[in-house]
C-alpha cells in the first residue's frame, strides 16, 4: 500500500504525467474543434478541397516512396556489396542530402529547372529553342525534391540490414545454383524487406508533414493547406478538419514504420554471422557505379551546395552580412537551444519513468510524448495557439508558446535517443548506489546522469538542429524581433531573391554537417 | 572523494545554468539583442519588409524612435491581435488592405485618433470615419501583360480573364491574399454573386497551376514569358520595370469602359492599437507617415499612389486623372469579406 501511495505521488511521475497532458491536450483540442465544427464547413471542405488535397498528399507521398526506394536500396547495395575505388567515400556522402532542409533544395531547384532557368537553357540547345522541360512548381517537381532529400533514409535503414545480414543465406542459395540476380531478388531482398518498409514509411512521413518545398513549389498538400488556412482566414475551424485528417493519415504511416522497424529486429542471424564478400567490380563497373552515385549526391547535396556558395558570394547577398544578419543567427540559435533544452528535461522523467517503472501509466505517457510525429509544424502551431488562447491567454504571442511547439513537435526525435541511453544501463548500478548509502538524489546526480550523458548530448544536438531547420510553426508563432535563418530563407526565397536567401541557407546547411556525423553514428532516424 | 564532489557540483551549476536557459525562454523579450534607449515602437505589418522596411528606417532617422517589425500575413496579425487583447507587444498594425483595418476596427482592436495633420493630408473617403485607421497609399488591382504576347485591346475587363481563350495564361494570387478578397468583393458588390461566381470559376480554370503567394512572382512569371497575363497591385509591374526597365511588361489598367466598373482600388494603411503604451510615439510614426516627406517615400520607393494630394505620384506610373476607381467604398470591403470567402471556397480557389 505505502509503496503504491509512493508511487501515485512520486514528484516525477506528476511530471511525467503534466508533460503527457500538456502535449496530449493540443491534440485534443484540434480535434475537438474539428469535430464540433458546423457539418456545412465540412461538408464544403468535402466538395471543394479536401478530395484535391488529399490525392496530392498521397499521390506525392507515393511517387517520393517509389523513387526513394529504388534509390536508397540500390545505392546501399552497391556500398555494401560492390568493391571500387572510393566506395567509403561515397558511403558517408550519401548521407549528406539530410543536411539539406527541404525547402533549401525545393528553392534551389526552383531556380534551376524554372522557366527560362539554366536547366531549361541548356535543354533549349539540344531540342530546339521552344522546347520546354517539366516546371519545378509541379507534382514532379514536388517528387524530384522531397526523393533527393529523403532517400537517405532508405539508404540508411537498407544498409544497415545488409551489414547485419548473414551472408550465409545468399551462400547456399548461391551453392543451390541460383543466379547471382536471382539470389538477389529471392533471397536478399525479402530479407530487407521488415528495413526497407520501415524507411519507406518514415520517408512518406517526412513527405506529408513537409511545408518548406510544397510551399515553395506551390503544391497543394494538407500540410501546406493548413498553414494556409491560418494564415489567410480569420477562424480556424477549417484548418482544424484539414489538421485533424492529416494526424489521421501521417498516424497510419507511423504505425506502419513502426510495426515494420519492430519485425526487422526478429532476423537476427543465428549460428556464425560472415560479412558479406564485397564483389570487385573492373574499371567499367567502376565508371558505371561513381557515375550513378555522383549523379544522385551531385543533385542532392553538391550542385545545390555550390550555387549557395556561389550565391552566397555575390554583392547583393554580402550586403545582407550585417548585424541584423547576426541577430538571425542568434534568434535560430536561442531559439534552438531553449527547445532542445526544454526537449531534454522534459523528456528525461518520461524516458525514464518509462524504462525503470513500466507501469502501463508511465509507458502510457511515453507513448503520448511521441504525438509530435504525427503533428506536422502548422499543426502543431495551431494546436498550441488553440490551447494557450484557451487556457493561458497571458503567454499568448510569447517565446514560450513557440519553444512549446517546438518542443512538442521535436521531443520524438529526443526521446529516441533518450529511450536507449537509459535501457542500456543496467538499474543494477543504481540499486549499487543505494546500497552503499547514496541517497535517491545523490545517485541521479553521481551514477544515472554520468551514465545516460552521451544520450543526453546526442538528444540534445537532434532537437537543437530540427528546431534551427524549422519553419512553418516558426512563421505562425514569432514573436516580435524573433525571425531566424529559416525564416529569412523562406521569406527571400518565396519571392525569388535567389541571392539573398543564400547566406543563410548555405549557414544552416553548414551547421548540420558536424550534427549530421553526430545522428548517423547514433539514431539518424530521428532527422 | 573531493575531486568526485566538486565535479558533480560543476556538473550541477551545468545543469542548473541550462535549467535557467530554459526558463528565461519564459520571459518574453529577454533576448531582444539591442535595445535602444527610447522606448521602441511595436508594429505588426502585413505589408513585405521590402516595401515598408525603407520608410520605418527613414522614421528611425528623424526622430530617433527604434521600431520593432513583425512582418507577416495581413490576416493573420488580425487574428493574432484578437487572441493576444490587451496583451498585445504592439503599438501600431500596418497592412495592405483597407478591409482588413475595417475588420479591426469593428473588433474593437484600434484607438480612434483626433489628428488635424491627418485630417488634412488624406482625403475622408481613405480613412475610417474615426480615423481608427488611416490609409497611406493607394494601389489599383490591375492587369500586367506581356508585351510580346497579348495586345493591349484584347483585354477590356477583368472579366474577360475568365474567357476560355486564356486558358494556362493567366497568373493569379492564391485565395489568402488580401488584394484577391478585396478585389472579389468589389467585383460581387457590382456585378452580383452569380455572375462573380462564374469569373472566379473561369479564373481558377484558366490559371491552372499559376497560382502565386507572392505578387512579384506573378509579374516575374509575366516578364518571362511563362504566362501572358496576371493580376497583380499596379506597383509591382512598376518596382520590375525599376529594376529591369527592358522586361516585357506593361499595366493595363481594366474595366474603364463605357459602363465599365472601372479600376478596383485598395489602400494600404495603419492603425494604432487599442491600450497601446507609446501612444504619442505611435502618433508621431501616423503623422510622418501621412506627411508629404512620408508618402513622397511611398511615392518613389514603392510606387505607390500617395493619398495626399500635394505629393506627385511617380511619372512612370499611369496618370491618377486619366482611368476611374470603381465605387465601392473602402470601408464597406469589411462586412463583404465573409460572403466572398465563402464564395471563393465555394468555387474552390486555392
Amino acid at each position: 500500500m505505502s509503496t503504491l501511495r509512493h508511487q501515485l505521488i512520486s514528484p516525477l511521475q506528476l511530471v511525467a504525467m503534466a508533460t503527457a497532458g500538456i502535449i496530449l491536450l493540443p491534440l485534443g483540442y484540434v480535434t475537438t474543434q474539428a469535430l464540433s465544427a458546423d457539418p456545412a464547413v465540412w461538408s464544403r471542405l468535402w466538395a471543394t478541397r479536401i478530395p484535391e488535397l488529399l490525392f496530392n498528399t498521397v499521390s506525392l507521398a507515393a511517387s517520393v516512396a517509389v523513387i526513394t526506394l529504388v534509390l536508397g536500396v540500390s545505392t546501399a547495395w552497391l556500398v555494401t556489396r560492390v568493391e571500387f575505388p572510393g566506395r567509403r567515400l561515397w558511403e558517408g556522402a550519401l548521407v549528406l542530402p539530410l543536411a539539406m532542409p527541404t525547402y533549401v533544395l525545393a528553392y534551389v531547384y526552383s531556380y534551376l529547372l524554372g522557366f527560362g532557368g539554366p536547366v531549361e537553357h541548356v535543354w533549349q540547345l539540344v531540342a530546339g529553342p521552344e522546347a520546354r522541360i517539366f516546371s519545378p512548381h509541379s507534382y514532379w517537381g514536388a517528387t524530384l525534391v522531397m526523393a533527393l532529400d529523403t532517400f537517405p533514409f532508405v539508404y540508411l535503414l537498407s544498409r544497415s540490414a545488409l551489414l547485419s545480414m548473414n551472408v550465409s543465406f545468399e551462400e547456399v542459395a548461391r551453392a543451390s545454383g541460383a543466379s547471382r540476380s536471382s539470389t538477389l531478388w529471392r533471397v536478399t531482398l525479402p530479407l530487407m524487406r521488415p528495413s526497407i518498409a520501415a524507411g519507406v514509411a518514415l520517408v512518406i512521413l517526412y513527405v506529408v508533414s513537409d511545408f518548406g518545398a510544397v510551399s515553395l513549389l506551390r503544391y497543394q498538400t494538407l500540410t501546406y493547406a493548413v498553414f494556409q488556412q491560418m494564415t489567410g482566414r480569420s477562424d480556424n475551424t477549417a484548418a482544424s478538419i484539414l489538421s485533424l485528417l492529416l494526424v489521421g493519415l501521417a498516424l497510419i504511416f507511423l504505425i506502419t514504420e513502426r510495426w515494420f522497424r519492430q519485425r526487422s529486429r526478429f532476423y537476427q542471424t543465428t549460428g556464425r554471422y560472415r560479412a558479406p564478400q564485397r564483389h570487385q567490380y573492373g574499371w567499367l563497373g567502376t565508371v558505371v557505379v561513381t557515375g550513378y552515385l555522383g549523379l544522385i549526391v551531385g543533385a542532392a547535396f553538391a550542385l545545390p551546395t555550390s550555387l549557395l556558395i556561389q550565391w552566397s558570394l555575390s554583392p547583393e547577398a554580402q550586403a545582407t552580412l550585417d548585424s541584423r544578419f547576426f541577430g538571425f543567427v542568434w534568434n535560430s540559435g536561442i531559439l534552438a537551444a531553449c527547445a532542445a533544452t526544454g526537449g531534454v528535461v522534459i523528456g528525461l522523467p518520461l524516458a525514464y519513468l518509462a524504462s525503470r517503472r513500466p507501469t502501463l501509466l508511465n509507458l502510457g505517457c511515453l507513448q503520448a510524448a511521441y504525438a509530435g510525429y504525427v503533428l506536422p509544424g502548422p499543426v502543431a502551431a495551431l494546436a498550441v495557439l488553440v490551447l494557450f488562447a484557451k487556457l493561458a491567454p497571458v503567454f499568448y504571442g510569447s517565446v514560450l508558446i513557440l519553444i512549446v511547439a517546438y518542443v512538442i513537435h521535436f521531443l520524438p526525435a529526443g526521446l529516441q535517443s533518450l529511450e536507449p541511453a537509459l535501457q542500456h544501463m543496467s538499474p543494477n548500478l543504481e540499486e549499487v548506489a543505494h546500497t552503499l548509502g547514496l541517497g535517491i538524489r545523490d545517485t541521479w546526480w553521481r551514477v544515472t546522469l554520468p551514465l545516460v550523458r552521451n544520450g543526453f548530448v546526442v538528444a540534445w544536438v537532434l532537437i537543437f538542429l530540427q528546431t534551427m531547420k524549422e519553419l512553418p510553426a516558426t512563421l505562425l508563432l514569432r514573436p516580435v524581433g524573433f525571425d531566424t535563418l529559416a525564416i529569412r530563407v523562406w521569406m527571400e526565397a518565396s519571392e525569388e531573391y535567389y541571392q539573398l536567401a543564400a547566406p543563410s541557407a548555405l549557414l544552416i546547411v553548414l551547421l548540420s554537417l558536424p550534427a549530421l556525423a553526430l545522428l548517423v553514428s547514433k539514431d539518424w532516424r530521428a532527422a | 572523494m573531493s575531486c568526485i564532489h566538486s565535479l558533480s557540483v560543476s556538473r550541477k551549476t551545468v545543469f542548473a545554468g541550462l535549467l535557467l536557459l530554459f526558463a528565461t525562454g519564459f520571459v518574453p523579450g529577454v533576448f531582444v539583442s539591442s535595445a535602444p534607449a527610447a522606448d521602441p515602437l511595436t508594429i505588426y505589418s502585413g505589408r513585405s519588409e521590402r516595401l515598408i522596411k525603407p520608410v520605418l528606417d527613414a522614421f528611425t532617422v528623424n526622430t530617433g524612435i527604434h521600431i520593432e517589425l513583425l512582418s507577416s500575413g495581413t490576416t493573420e496579425l488580425v487574428n493574432r491581435l484578437k487572441a493576444e487583447g490587451d496583451r498585445t507587444p504592439a503599438d501600431l498594425l500596418i497592412t495592405n488592405d483597407a478591409g482588413s483595418l475595417e475588420l479591426a476596427r469593428a473588433a474593437g482592436l484600434l484607438h480612434p485618433l483626433n489628428m488635424r495633420e491627418v485630417e488634412r493630408a488624406i482625403p475622408a473617403q481613405f480613412r475610417a470615419r474615426d480615423n481608427a485607421w488611416v490609409g497611406l497609399s493607394g494601389r489599383f488591382w490591375i492587369v500586367v501583360y506581356n508585351t510580346t504576347m497579348v495586345k493591349p485591346d484584347q483585354v477590356k475587363s477583368l472579366l474577360d480573364l475568365a474567357d476560355p481563350q486564356w486558358k494556362d495564361k493567366i497568373a493569379i494570387p492564391n485565395s489568402g491574399s488580401e488584394y484577391l478578397q478585396a478585389g472579389v468583393s468589389v467585383i460581387r458588390a457590382t456585378h452580383g454573386d452569380e455572375k462573380t461566381r462564374h469569373f472566379l470559376q473561369g479564373l481558377k480554370t484558366n490559371a491552372g497551376s499559376q497560382v502565386y503567394q507572392k505578387s512579384s512572382q506573378i509579374v516575374d512569371a509575366v516578364a518571362k514569358g511563362q504566362v501572358a497575363l496576371g493580376i497583380v497591385n499596379h506597383y509591382y509591374v512598376y518596382r520590375h520595370l525599376a529594376a529591369q526597365p527592358t522586361a516585357p511588361i506593361a499595366v493595363l489598367i481594366p474595366d474603364q469602359h463605357e459602363g465599365g466598373m472601372g479600376a478596383i482600388m485598395n489602400v494600404a494603411g495603419v492603425g494604432v492599437i487599442k491600450g497601446t503604451k507609446h501612444l504619442e510615439s505611435a502618433k508621431l510614426l501616423v503623422e510622418f507617415l501621412v506627411a508629404q516627406a512620408g508618402q513622397k517615400l511611398f511615392a518613389d520607393l514603392d510606387k505607390e499612389y500617395p493619398l495626399h494630394q500635394d505629393v506627385k505620384t511617380d511619372p512612370a506610373l499611369v496618370e491618377r486623372k486619366s482611368f476611374r476607381a470603381a465605387l465601392v467604398p473602402l470601408s464597406k470591403l469589411a462586412e463583404l469579406r465573409e460572403p466572398t470567402l465563402a464564395l471563393i471556397e465555394q468555387v474552390g480557389l486555392r
